[in-house]
Parts: C-alpha cells; structure tokens; sequence
C-alpha cells in the first residue's frame, strides 16, 4: 500500500503500527500535527498537557503502568522537558517510550536553533533520526522495541523539513505487544541517591550493549557502496541532498546517532580516499568523528548556521551549484510581506493601546509576539515561554521611577497555563507592583488552534473541564484582577490605567475569543467616508491586512474586513462607520 | 534524476497547501514518487507561503532549489514576483492576477505594491500564462475554487492522466464539493487549452 502522508502523519501511523497505548505533548511548531494525527486512531488515549513537562511525566507514568507511550514537543519544549527527561534516563522503562524533539534549523517558526542531538548525549539516551516520512513511520515502530531492549527513552530527532515534508509511506500490520502491567521495583524507580549511584553504572551498560547493535546493524546504519574517490557520513533530512548531488558516492547513513557506531564508522573510512560529514547545524558527528582520530571534512565546507539546501550541498561537494541561472524580476524592490495579526484578532487594539500609552511591554510566546512588529512595535522584550512575567517583576523592580507604573507582562493564556503559573506565584508573595495583562482567547493560537486548559475541549473536541483564567489568579492570591473587553479600547484604557497606578501586583484578562480556534464567521466590513477622513493614518497604525493606501487614503478590503471595530475608535475626525448593528 | 519540480506561491489562507497536497497525491496515484514541503506555525499569520512539490520516478530531497522550478504556480502577483528566482529561465508561470497589500507602515508614501507590475512579471517569466481563477470561481459562485482551477491550467502540462487528478480531488475534498471541484478544474484546463 502507498500513502501519503506528513512526516508528523507517519509518526503517529508507526506509533500505532507499534501500539502505543498513549500519546501526550504540547503544540509547538513544527510537532504539532503529530498528536492531532494520533488522536484520529482508535485503541490510542491521546491528550494536550498544559506543558512539555508535565506531558513527559505523565508518559513515564504510563509506561510505567506497561504500556507503550509517545511524548512529542518543538526543540525548546525539551528544555522545558529537560528534568524528567534527564532523570527518566536513569530509570530506564518498563513500557517502552519514545519522545520527539522536532527540531526547527533556519527558526521558520521558533526563537533559537538549538540541535537536540546533544540532548541525547547528554542524558544518555537512545537517539534515531529519521529522514523522510516512511523513516518516519518505520523508525517510530521500531524505536520502541529499542526502547524496550536497552531499557531507555529513545528520543527521535526530527527537523522541520522531516516533520513538514510530504512523501509516499508503506503503512504495514501493526506489530503485536502485550502490556507488561506495574513492575515494583523500588531500586531502579526510585531515584534516591544511592540507587541513581547505581542506577548510572547500569545507563554505560545499557549504552554499550546498544552500540554493539548500532555498530551491526546495516537496518538503522546502512551503507551505500559507491565510488571510492569520497565516502559521505550523513544523518536526518540531509541525506536526501547527499543522494541527489553525488547518487555515484558512498554513502554511510546514520540512523541511530546517539550511540554513534564509530568502528562502522571507522571501517567505512577505510574504504574511501577521502570522508565527508554533511550534517545540518551543530558538528555533532564530525567532532565524534574527529575525536577518534579520522580525518574529515564538514564545516570546514558546509555552514554550521541554518538549514542545509541542495545548493549548499552541491557548492560543498561538487565545488559548483547546478541551476544557476534563474528567471529574474530583474532590478525591482520587492515589498516584504511578514506575518501579521489576523483581520479582526482581539490582540490588535491592545496592542494598539500599549504603543500609544507608551507601556514597557515584557512579551511571551504566540500570536501576539506579533505585536513586537512595525507599525504596532509594542513589545521591548521576548525570551520563552512564560518568561514575560518574570521579567516584568525584575524590570519593573529595579528599573527606577522611569518604569514605575508603566511596566506590563503580556502573556497569552495557553502560555500562562503552560510556564506562567509560577511566575505569577512568584510575583504575589514577592510583592511586585508590576501588571500582568492576559490575553484570554481560549486556544493555543499560533499552532493552529489547539485547546488547552482554558478551551473547555479536549484534543478530539469533546468537552472537557474549563479553567478560568480570572479565577484562577484570584485563587493564586491576587487582589487586583480585572476582566475586559479588548475591542472597547476606552474601557481597556481606564482600567489598564487604574492598575498600572496601583501599588501592588494586579492583572487585567482581556477575554475576547480567537476568530479562527472558535470559527467564528466574519462580520460585516466597515467603510470610510473620504470627505470626513483627514489622512492622519491612525487606522493604518493599528496594522490590519484589511485596510491599505490607495490614492493617498486609506481603502478597505471587503473581503478581509469582518468590522472588528479597533480602526473605527482610533480614527479621531470619526470617518469611519460600523457595520449597521454594531 | 528526472525529476518536475513545481513552486506554488501566495499569501497563507489561499488554499496553497490544499493545491500541493492534491497535486502529491495525483502523483502518487499515477505512480510516481512525490516529496513536499510546507510552511506551517507562524509564518502562515498573513505573511508569504510557499509549499514545493517535486514528482518523479525517484524522489531524494523534497526543497526545490532556487532556479531549478519547472512551474511556479501563483495565487497572488507579487508573489510570483517574490518566489520568480525558483523557476527556471524557460520555465512557465501560471500567475491569478490578484493583488492583496502587504501590510501598509504609512499613509503617506506607501511603498506596498510594485509598479507595473504585470510587466516586470512578464518581462521576467517569457512562458507566463495569466489564469484569472479568481474571476471564474467567482462566475462558479465559490471563491474556494480559486485553487483548483489553477491546479487544472497546471495539469494541461504534467504527465498524471484525468483520472488520477480525478481520484486526487475525490480524496482531498469532501462529497458536498467534490462535483464542484471537478467541473472547475476542467474550467481550468479549459482556459488554457483554448485557442486565443
């Protein structure tokens, strides 16, 4: 049977394949279809855990119980993953888990580049990259046998164009496995320090008994026999650039990259006059390679920053690029087009209302990063995920008079669940005077509209227990929490006002649903009255697709305009009318 | 390596990536072998997307590299313009002549669009061919025609036949839409196929 699928599809399809019981993670591009996947298949208990964390410990648990689980999240939603992860590597597993980092070279969709294969190094884990979608289904299966064999989470390394790409896959029989049910066993599970002391003797044993099968295996490491002029050591999406600039070359392709087999390494070397690592970002094999005393090439002609191309690889090893000469648009200057907020996003007039009160705004992770770019230019600081409320407390604390009473944390909801709960804590029984502004639009937005602890759904859209922001704040302990209205921007202005007045923490929840997460029709446009308009440019300020210049005025697009009503209350000589009823 | 390499371009919510996927999957019912890469998270939020599909007997690595695209399939003009350095000098074109504006900065010397711009395009690409799909979807009353329309311009020139394009369509739509994609991608096949 052919099909196609998504690298992220054929995950899930050889999580099945292998009966996995349970899959867990956190939406994060480019990871995130991999569960929505998962959930449409039967037999399989799928869930969004308001963090990376929390979603691998609740597969631990799982496998603990003896069934075999997946944890997936984005290369820094390990980070955030990163103490279980570790310390689940001293425990080894009773069902088998597997873990995916999905990786994101060239930061398409994320705020660093880091390459997760160093994770696995460092925790001591199994690690298997594949490289296009059928890898993708087969090494998923196999990777919890592997699990299973070397008693530790295996983490599978993926990058946005192996998640994101496209391609033919072979699904095949689901393979059998019997639950094993709870095993007692207080040594290995529990990591007290004297058990952990003898819990690491075991984690070089178990890496050891895994290389011995890397070092044979020509299923997970196989060699291409080619031209013994040059021999290519490659891993993950590269491969595929390897095959298509020398299809004549040899070629080791690594599937299992942590332990690295470097006697099959070594051997292959032997074989060719001269070795070539292509690998994408970090020298991650080519300093293993190197340490063991072989020579080899591969930053010194490939780029350690970004993703890897077939011209990059072709400039590397052919000393040329193939397609040189394009069809061109000649000396024009072409307008960049970068992302923006939605037509009718309830972000926009907040956003709006802190450029012009002229707030420091300490941002976070989602759509309304957005915020941070011209002409709204709102936000002075973003790091990670629910990093913007610990930053407001320490800004606002030591920055002086001159941030007193203007310095805000903006964090969106699903965020605030996922890492800025604690942060909040932290601010109450610190006595911050800072604000923390939440944008309460009931999903995980920028992922592509994911629930979350607030939606009221689960992953399969059935109803599920509903946090409310406001009042969870007021558990917490805060005095001061006010709910609005982020499309009344008057109303938002007094009460932002009030409370960035006010000498002690308090938080403001803009509650206003996201148009695309609860699909909600777009309304009726407004129009301009170009006798009244003065052409102050107010309403091209607030940066909406749906108005542009035409003729040195503004224009409305119809067809993108649903009359959210944010331009209509910053236009100041009042020429633009809302839609009738509104 | 025989392989076709085809670019399509646009602004994200114009049905790019439902395009690619339903060409994919022509392939893969016509027996070849087919990679794609897509664009998803946050650069979909109203900015350029761009999705690449390559189809052949073997198929290694799924980006198309600059000057290599045997068609560049574009729903929006200036990104024709933008993505025109992937298609090859005699490559073809198949451009909707529909203007959507960046974001405008300023009122008063907006600089969102390019002048002239259905020369420059001409000018750039010898083999352009203009498909107004978004004219003809809307005489077919569903502006969400607009994709396979263009997908039906574009097959006149790949090697899949009418039934594996057929089955591609009655995978990828729902049954309330499928009559409906199938007449307007022979509308599409239909304006080029024509004599002018």
């Amino acid at each position: 049977m052919r099909k196609l699928m998504l690298g992220n599809e054929a995950v899930a399809r050889g999580a099945w394949e292998a009966r996995v019981a349970f899959g867990s993670g956190y939406p994060g591009t480019p990871s995130t279809e991999i569960l929505e996947a998962l959930a449409v298949y039967p037999d399989v208990k799928v869930q969004w855990a308001p963090n990376e964390k929390v979603g691998y410990e609740v597969a631990v648990g799982a496998g603990l119980a003896g069934v075999r689980a997946l944890v997936t999240m984005k290369h820094v939603g390990l980070n955030v993953a990163a103490d279980p992860f570790f310390s689940s590597s001293y425990m080894g597993v009773n069902g088998g888990l597997v873990v995916v980092s999905a990786d994101d070279p060239g930061m398409a969709s994320s705020q660093d580049e880091q390459d997760n294969r160093s994770m696995a190094k460092a925790a001591k884990v199994l690690m298997v990259e594949p490289y296009d979608a059928e890898e993708a289904r087969w090494m998923t299966r196999e990777a919890f046998a592997l699990s299973e064999a070397f008693d530790s989470p295996v983490l599978m390394r993926m990058t946005t164009r192996v998640c994101h790409h496209t391609g033919v896959v072979h699904p095949a029989e689901r393979a059998e496995f019997t639950p094993k049910g709870f095993v007692k066993d207080i040594p290995k599970f529990v990591l007290l320090p004297n058990h952990a002391r003898a819990r690491r003797v075991k984690i070089e044993e178990r890496l050891q008994k895994a290389l011995a099968f890397s070092e044979q295996s020509d299923l997970w490491n196989p060699i291409r026999k080619g031209s013994s002029d040059i021999g290519i050591v490659t891993s993950g999406v590269s491969y595929g650039y390897v095959l298509e600039t020398m299809p004549e070359a040899s070629v080791l392709k690594l599937g299992i990259t942590n332990p690295l087999p470097m006697e099959r390494i070594r051997a292959f070397a032997k074989t060719v006059k001269k070795l070539v690592v292509v690998e994408e970002l970090e020298p991650y094999i080519e300093e293993a390679i190197r340490a063991a005393g072989i020579q080899v090439h591969g930053k010194d002609i490939l780029p350690d920053t970004g993703e890897l191309n077939l011209p990059l690889v072709e400039k590397a090893l052919l000393g040329h690029v193939r397609d040189k000469v394009t069809a061109h648009p000649g000396d024009v200057k072409i307008p960049v087009r970068p992302p923006t907020l939605c037509p009718g996003c309830s972000h926009r007039g907040i956003f709006t209302l802190f450029r012009d009160m002229k707030l420091r705004v300490m941002g976070d992770i989602g759509c309304y990063t957005l915020g941070a770019l011209k002409p709204l230019a709102a936000m002075d600081a973003c790091m990670c995920m629910g990093a913007s409320v610990g930053m407001a407390q320490g800004l606002e604390k030591f920055g002086g008079p001159k941030e007193k009473g203007k310095t805000i944390g903006v964090i969106g909801d699903s965020t605030f669940f996922h890492s800025g709960l604690t942060g909040l804590v932290d601010m109450i029984v610190n006595r911050s005077q800072a604000t923390l502004v939440i944008l309460d639009n009931r999903w995980t937005a920028m992922t592509g509209g994911q629930p979350h602890p607030g939606t009221g759904k689960d992953i399969h859209g059935e109803d599920a227990p509903q946090l409310n922001v406001a009042e969870v704040c007021r558990a917490l302990g805060v005095k001061r929490v006010r709910e609005v209205d982020p499309y009344n921007l008057e109303a938002t202005r007094k009460i932002l006002e009030e409370e960035l007045a006010a000498p002690e923490v308090s938080v403001v929840v803009a509650v206003a649903p996201c148009l695309l997460g609860a699909r909600i029709p777009k309304g009726e446009p407004v129009e301009i009255n170009l006798e009244t308009c003065n052409r102050c440019g107010a309403c091209i300020r607030v940066g909406c697709m749906a108005i542009h210049e035409k003729d040195g005025f503004p224009d409305v697009d119809p067809d993108l305009c649903g009359g959210c009503g944010v331009c209509e209350q910053v236009c100041e000589p009042g020429a633009i009318s809302l839609p009738a009823g509104k | 390596m025989d392989i076709t390499n085809i670019l399509f371009a646009g602004v994200g919510g114009q049905g790019i990536l439902t395009s690619s996927r339903v060409l994919a999957l022509a392939a893969v019912h016509a027996g070849l072998d087919v990679k794609m890469s897509e664009v998803h998270g946050m650069a979909q939020r109203g900015g350029n997307v761009d999705t690449h599909v390559r189809i052949g007997k073997e198929v290694p690595s799924s980006l198309i590299p600059e000057g290599a695209a045997h068609f560049l399939v574009s729903f929006e003009k200036l990104e024709a313009l933008r993505y025109m350095h992937y298609l090859r000098p005699e490559g073809v074109a198949f451009v909707c002549p529909t203007e959507i504006h960046p974001l405008a900065l300023n009122l008063r010397k907006d600089e969102s669009y390019v002048k002239d711009i259905d020369k420059v395009l001409e000018t750039s690409a010898p083999k352009l061919v203009w498909v107004d799909a978004t004219e003809m979807a809307k005489e077919a009353g569903d502006l969400r025609m607009v994709n396979v329309i263009l997908l039906g311009a574009l097959s006149t020139r790949l090697p899949m036949g009418p039934e594996d394009w057929e089955a591609a369509i009655r995978e990828r739509f729902s049954a309330k839409v499928q009559e409906a994609c199938l007449a307007s991608f022979k509308r599409g096949i239909q304006y080029v196929s024509a004599p002018v």
